[in-house]
């Protein structure tokens, strides 16, 4: 039996990569911190927040993402969207990722059981 | 308005850069808000509510760190083994040799034993500071991030694969220093003792006498010794001819030993007179009884455990 701690910490490993990928696909459609993070844990990322606010901003550093302040709503939001930048840079990944699954469904297929 | 969010993001933001802080606390409090707000339009009541979420978001300084992009650790793996070969090689052999060095230039002033005391002293404030010195020097240029040219790792840097040694360093090291402290014991009883005669003039222990001929002598079997463990560390395992000559020097130190104590021409005759317990012929009898028994003693365990060890090693 697998102890409970180490399949964390491997699935752990093994989903840390695609939060930016599913943040940079969700914000194709422009999108604030709280909304984003109910989106994506809709769709099957569960993501902390203290793990998606800092990771926001330095996607924008990075010039992954533009921002713009929304201040007609109760509160101010900083909406985020993906950058032309941030487009070609998920394609390469979405691409990798694509190529992952292809490997492993192979690997599976060679290795007999 | 000192509200738990309030003091949760003047925790966060105190260690985030300052030309980001106010974005950065505007969006945070938005998000706040917004995570509260999820969770009373759910049915919770406010208070709990806040208290669950800044719970959620966790340690602020941890928070923090990340929205500075700042690492966790105070020397990363990047630089820790450069880190620790520096540590081991420098604590290797400065502390020893400083104090050394204060124990000696101590000596000289004439402390006698009392030097060893500011040599061990110096010894260990000089492996804080170093250790303290190189740890700040890392932790600097981790954060930094100052691109060190780090050689890259190649095969030919591999050492030898270590040789099972018969003779390990440590016991050898160990030896030689027990032999030069007797060495430097038999010239420094001579000229401080803790015996001092009723104006003061200092007492040697041993009979000055014995300086005509036997303690040098002595002190020659002592440094034939010290050469003896060197070479038989270089031939790194015990074999026959080494524990003869190992037989020859424990016997040429311990018999002559054995038999000044037991005739009772070790001790200064001086002490008899300042020291009432050494007068009684029946105490200096026992003592020098007890010293020749002891030396036998040790010299027939020491040739034992090196018979063993011999037959181990050469057998092999």
């Amino acid at each position: 039996m697998v102890s409970e701690d180490v399949l964390r910490t491997h699935l752990q490993e093994l989903r840390r990569g695609t939060v930016v990928v599913a943040s940079l696909v969700a914000l194709r459609r422009p999108d604030y911190g709280y909304a984003l993070l109910q989106r994506l844990s809709d769709h099957g990322f569960p993501v902390d927040a203290n793990t998606l606010y800092p990771l926001l901003r330095r996607l924008e550093d990075q010039g992954l993402l533009t921002s713009e302040w929304n201040t007609e709503e109760s509160r101010p939001r900083k909406f985020y969207r993906t950058s032309d930048e941030g487009e070609s840079m998920l394609n390469r990944l979405l691409d990798d990722l694509a190529a992952v699954q292809t490997s492993i469904t192979g690997l599976i297929q060679g290795v007999e059981r | 308005m000192n509200t738990l969010t309030d003091r949760y993001l003047a925790a966060t933001l105190r260690s985030v850069p300052t030309q980001r802080r106010d974005e950065i606390a505007t969006e945070l409090r938005a998000s706040i808000d917004d995570m509260i707000e999820g969770r009373t339009d759910g049915g919770q009541d406010a208070a709990t509510a806040e208290r669950e979420v800044l719970t959620e978001l966790g340690n602020p300084d941890v928070l923090a760190a990340r929205y500075a992009d700042r690492r966790l650790q105070l020397i990363g793996p990047t630089y820790y083994l450069l880190w620790l070969r520096l540590l081991k090689l420098l604590l290797s052999f400065i502390p020893a040799l400083v104090g050394t060095i204060v124990t000696v230039v101590e000596a000289a002033e004439g402390k006698g034993f009392g030097a060893i005391g500011p040599g061990i002293v110096a010894a260990m404030q000089v492996a804080v500071q170093i250790a303290f010195w190189l740890t700040v020097t890392f932790a600097i240029i981790e954060r930094t991030q100052t691109a060190v040219d780090l050689p890259e790792w190649t095969v030919d840097q591999l050492p030898d694969a270590p040789a099972r040694r018969g003779i390990p360093l440590a016991d050898t090291i160990a030896s030689v220093i027990m032999l030069v402290l007797t060495i430097a014991y038999l010239p420094l009883q001579h000229y401080h003792s803790w015996v001092s005669g009723t104006d003061g003039e200092n007492i040697a222990i041993l009979d000055p006498a014995l300086w005509s001929f036997w303690l040098p002598a002595l002190i020659g079997v002592l440094a034939l010794s010290v050469i003896f463990e060197v070479v038989k560390y270089r031939i790194d395992r015990w074999t026959w001819a080494l524990f003869g000559t190992k037989v020859l020097l424990d016997l040429a130190f311990a018999v002559p030993l054995a038999w000044l104590a037991l005739s009772d021409r070790l001790l200064n005759p001086a002490l008899a007179k300042r020291l009432s317990w050494v007068a009684e012929a029946e105490n200096r009898e026992g003592l020098g009884l007890a010293i020749a028994v002891g030396a036998a003693a040790i010299v027939v365990w020491d040739l034992i455990d090196t018979a063993r060890k011999t037959r181990q090693q050469t057998t092999a």
